[in-house]
């Protein structure tokens, strides 16, 4: 992996529609799950070609067999059950897990996607985690008496996932902890248990979150247990590089550069102008490179097109610097 | 004590005897019904959760706010000057709304929610109050846009909301509740809640009430009370600080007591929310007291909201019983 720059993604990329159609006829009975699984490896296999074509360096295997971040993990522990049907905005609506029980796992969850699509390159591929604060948090409780009881035995199962990763050979540990952008006050109970998931890893860790009001608790948010904190940077005009500037911090940042809630594919020079700014606050050999979050709900074309853009604008500000 | 609703209810799920309002929608968007037959669809769904309300044992309901979009674009779509833009989320929820944007001077034009209000008393054998989202959340959940800053846009909205609240008071409404959970989130507002309070509430002589939800309002109790309302709900579940406030409640208000978590799908036992009714009566009469979950019932399936809002009636049965 490069020394200057690197650049990865945040985790999801969109499914092709033979997955969206194959999800659909395997609900109603028509195909069976390693039929579904067939077409899953398929899409991973496209996507990691995509991102070696595209010369990123550290790559993920896109999530095409999850459909959800939470969900997908709750359906493979104990102790979860699924709602009824809950509004999300206008006509749109989701089931949200349910905690009925102790949480447990009954085997690793992601090391057999991850070994698969690691054989497939030799470039590194990330183990993605969801971290144990956003599960609890997008999940309903009726078991745990508190939030805090929930998060911990969370945490203790998510550390026990890392440490089959690392076993299995991954040396990039991501776990995503979006939802503590919507409470940063919870900073402190989200940290403590990140640090149970972190605690004696060998792998290096990333957390992600998505844009949030970090100000107030911008120590704690330096200090989170991990080696490089992944954060959304284009959607809100860099406004967190502002917090780091002058607080110079011995954390990896992986720097958003892309707004993924945008169609617009950006251009070179947006992108240059962006890592430049980066550049103000970081050293170029602690800045990772990467679009603010999942690119799941945008189309393959939008998604190709930021990321080629992406990696020319790397390209671009790392010969400047003489390197890469 | 009053058994009641803070506002929304799950607008689709069992048990439905209503055509689906979901498929409605999906009918709408792909061109195949129109508008007046989507309200006809809501307007049945309106009296199924009128009538799901009352069996579950309300004493005062709302009309289930199955006709908003959300809390923001209902108003803001029926007052001229604003414009709708994309989603956002909603204090910390998953839930999401589109956000409203002042694009020229804000005019009220008619009524808003009159002719739904009508609807549901028709529909009602139990008193319906009207529901108002306040001037200060609106302005704060809404961009500023052409007013510049949120003080000069919340002064301008309790103008426009005073006349649709005088609308509705000519309307019947026994009582119009204006929500205010933006003043959890933002204490700093208070003075000026106090102001746009005083306008939105001009002329009328029906009672009125100021809910909040997602926080407590401990350190702007004393001034929150002296508002001009005569019933202020608090979100005891959320904020469980709000306990405190209770001990400096004016004799003379009514207490929206809400200890049923309207956020999780746990069903609380009865003798935990009889101990709670119990804990608010040593500070504030039962004759004052109008019962409820803690904010409206959007975030939970529907089949849950049904046997939470049973479960707190049975605890205001028993309650009724244990502390006469």
């Amino acid at each position: 992996m490069r020394s200057v720059l690197p650049t990865t993604s945040v985790g999801s990329f969109p499914k092709p529609d033979y997955i969206t159609r194959a999800r659909t006829a395997l609900a109603q009975g028509k195909i069976s799950p390693g039929e579904l699984q067939e077409l899953e490896l398929k899409a991973v296999a496209h996507w990691v070609r995509i991102q070696e074509e595209l010369d990123m360096d550290l790559l993920v295997d896109g999530e095409m067999y999850r459909g959800d971040m939470v969900t997908y993990f709750s359906e493979h522990m104990e102790g979860f059950a699924i709602s009824g049907l809950v509004r999300s905005y206008g006509n749109r609506y989701y089931r949200k897990p349910v905690a009925v029980g102790p949480v447990g796992r009954r085997s690793a969850i992601t090391v057999e996607w991850w070994k698969h699509t690691q054989a497939l390159t030799k470039r590194p591929v990330k183990g993605m985690l969801t971290g144990p604060y956003t599960i609890a948090d997008w999940s309903f409780n009726e078991y745990y008496n508190t939030r805090e009881e929930f998060i911990m035995d969370l945490a203790r199962l998510v550390r026990e996932e890392a440490r089959d990763l690392e076993r299995a050979g991954a040396k990039y540990i991501q776990i995503d902890e979006p939802a503590v952008s919507t409470r940063p006050e919870e900073m402190d109970l989200a940290s403590r248990a990140l640090g149970v998931v972190t605690k004696g890893l060998g792998a290096f860790t990333v957390t992600h979150m998505c844009y949030g009001d970090f100000a107030k608790v911008f120590d704690q948010l330096t200090a989170l247990p991990v080696d490089m904190l992944d954060l959304e940077m284009a959607n809100a005009g860099y406004a967190l590089l502002e917090l780091f500037r002058g607080h110079p911090t011995d954390k990896y940042v992986s720097m958003g550069v892309l707004d993924v809630h945008d169609h617009r594919v950006e251009p070179v020079e947006e992108i240059v102008a962006g890592i430049r700014r980066g550049l103000e606050v970081f050293r170029p050999e602690r800045l990772f490179i990467d679009p603010d979050c999942g690119l799941k709900t945008r189309t393959e074309e939008e998604t190709v097109g930021k990321l080629r853009n992406m990696m020319a604008a790397v390209g671009r500000v790392r010969g400047e610097l003489g390197g890469g | 004590m009053l058994v009641t609703a803070v506002g929304s209810y799950p607008k689709i799920g069992p048990p439905a005897k209503a055509p689906s309002l979901r498929a409605a929608i999906h009918r709408l968007d792909a061109g195949q019904i129109d508008g007046q037959e989507l309200r006809r669809i809501e307007d049945e769904t309106t009296k199924e959760v009128i009538q799901q309300q009352v069996e579950a044992g309300l004493e005062m309901v709302t009309d289930g706010q199955v006709h908003w979009e959300d809390g923001q674009t209902y108003f803001a779509r029926g007052i001229k000057g604003f414009a709708i833009h994309g989603l956002i989320r909603y204090f910390d929820t998953n839930t999401y709304y589109r956000q409203p944007v002042p694009e020229g001077k804000l005019e009220w034009q008619g009524p808003i929610a009159v002719e739904d209000y009508r609807l549901a008393v028709a529909s009602s054998p139990r008193p319906v109050k009207a529901v108002i989202t306040g001037p200060c959340t609106l302005a704060r959940l809404s961009q500023s846009g052409c007013y510049g800053d949120v003080a000069s846009l919340a002064r301008e909205l309790a103008q426009v909301l005073n006349k649709e609240a005088l609308a509705l008071q000519e309307a019947g409404a026994p009582l119009i509740q204006f929500d205010e959970p933006a003043i959890v989130k933002w204490k700093e507002d208070m003075a000026l809640l106090e102001e746009v309070s005083h306008t939105v509430t001009r002329g009328l002589t029906t009672r009125t009430a100021i809910y909040t939800w997602f926080g407590d309002v401990a350190s702007v109790a004393p001034d929150l009370f002296r508002l001009p309302y005569q019933v202020f709900g608090l979100d005891f579940v959320w904020g469980p600080a709000n306990w405190g406030v209770l001990n400096h409640f004016p004799p003379e208000k009514e207490l929206g007591l809400g200890i049923m978590d309207g956020r999780n799908t746990r069903i609380e036992p009865v003798e935990e929310l009889v101990e709670c009714i119990r804990r608010a009566a040593r500070h504030v009469s039962l004759d004052r007291v109008h019962l409820s979950p803690s904010c409206g019932l959007d975030y939970l399936p529907r089949e849950n909201a049904v046997k939470k809002l049973k479960r707190l009636s049975e605890a205001a049965r028993r309650a009724r019983e244990v502390l006469a």
